[in-house]
């Protein structure tokens, strides 16, 4: 059922849960990556590098910010669209968001792969 | 009392401004529809809508120290000194507190707030078993007087697609009213991504509603409902994935 609201048939709705869905994600991967933080507390970079070695953690921290940028691109295009009357510019400033975005995931590819 | 009250007149002025009136008041004088007209004797210039005077119609509606509401139904005893009264906030003013609710009223319209019932009409009324009816308690009480969209900001950057909180309870009382045969239609129509979910849940509307309502609630019940049908769009197509089974 879930699948079927993400689909083109509820534009609105694929939208709206998709933010609520993404929202869920990054909710879960904070609450594991504080308890990680607690547990491990990492004091220099070695222990750092060590606490994003696993796998598992790293696939996390993928999925998390995969969900952070659908998340942050909705909401911030929302404000666009409510605080940027002229439609041009506010084309323009959602590409620039698009390309931050895909920017920032491309760096946390890179942090993470590397 | 004092109070300080936005005028504007297209006609004369360039631009609106706030003008001052300090006015003695009758000890019959409770409400602030009361003092307004007691103004409005001094100074037949002003404008504003009224008609019932007692919280039905929804014609006075404004907005009172920052906050819309009804001055039919506003206790002068409650308000700070001096009352700061402008017009409902999201709308074009006509005149004074007089706003143009063309927008409002396009946007209630869309929803088709109105029964939708193709069955030959019985010869009595169409029925509803009291719990049925109950469903409707809540929702059919919105006297229309806009106090919750225009203190929406959803509704003041988008008022041309939000549909906002009064149009969206209309949209829900009908979809939960039994005799009532459009639901996926209803919903359907408001599917388009500005209409309904432009809805931030910021509450402005529960707030300011003058018969204490809760669009917000109904809002959310909106989307419940959607769940339900694409609950049902599954189970329709599993039933005809079966029968060509069979």
């Amino acid at each position: 059922m879930l699948i079927e609201l993400l689909t083109e048939r509820y534009p609105g709705m694929r939208a709206w849960l998709t933010q609520r869905l993404t929202g869920l994600v990054m909710a879960i991967y904070s609450i594991v990556a504080l308890l990680r933080f607690f547990i491990i507390q990492p004091e220099n970079y070695e222990a750092w590098v060590s606490f994003f070695q696993p796998i598992w953690w790293r696939i996390a921290s993928l999925i998390f910010w995969l969900a952070l940028s659908m998340h942050a691109w909705l909401g911030i295009r929302d404000v666009f669209k409510d605080y940027v009357p002229n439609y041009v510019v506010q084309r323009v400033l959602q590409n620039i968001l698009v390309v931050l975005l895909w920017i920032y995931l491309a760096w946390v590819l890179w942090l993470l792969l590397v | 009392m004092k109070f300080s009250i936005y005028r504007f007149n297209p006609d004369v002025d360039k631009k609106p401004y706030m003008q001052d009136y300090d006015v003695v008041l009758e000890d019959s004088d409770q409400m602030l529809l009361d003092a307004l007209l007691r103004i409005k004797d001094l100074d037949d210039s002003l404008s504003l809508r009224k008609s019932c005077r007692e919280g039905v119609c929804g014609s006075d509606s404004m907005n009172i120290n920052g906050k819309n509401g009804l001055a039919c139904i506003t206790k002068l005893s409650d308000l700070e000194e001096p009352v700061i009264l402008r017009p409902m906030p999201g709308l074009p003013v006509i005149r004074d507190l007089v706003v143009d609710m063309t927008q409002f009223f396009e946007n209630y319209n869309s929803v088709k707030p109105y029964l939708v019932n193709n069955d030959p009409p019985p010869e009595t009324e169409r029925l509803q078993s009291p719990e049925d009816r109950a469903k409707l308690d809540g929702l059919y009480e919105c006297i229309l007087c806009g106090a919750c969209t225009t203190s929406c900001p959803s509704f003041w950057w988008n008022p041309d697609k939000f549909v906002g909180p009064a149009g969206l309870m209309q949209a829900y009382r009908f979809m939960v009213d039994s005799r009532d045969q459009a639901i996926d239609e209803r919903l359907e129509n408001l599917e388009e991504p500005d209409r309904l979910y432009r809805c931030h849940n910021i509450m402005n509307c529960v707030e300011v509603c003058p018969k204490k309502l809760n669009p917000n609630a109904a809002i959310a019940k909106i989307k419940d409902l959607k769940f339900e049908q694409a609950r049902e769009h599954k189970n329709k197509a599993k039933k005809q994935i079966e029968i060509k089974l069979v």
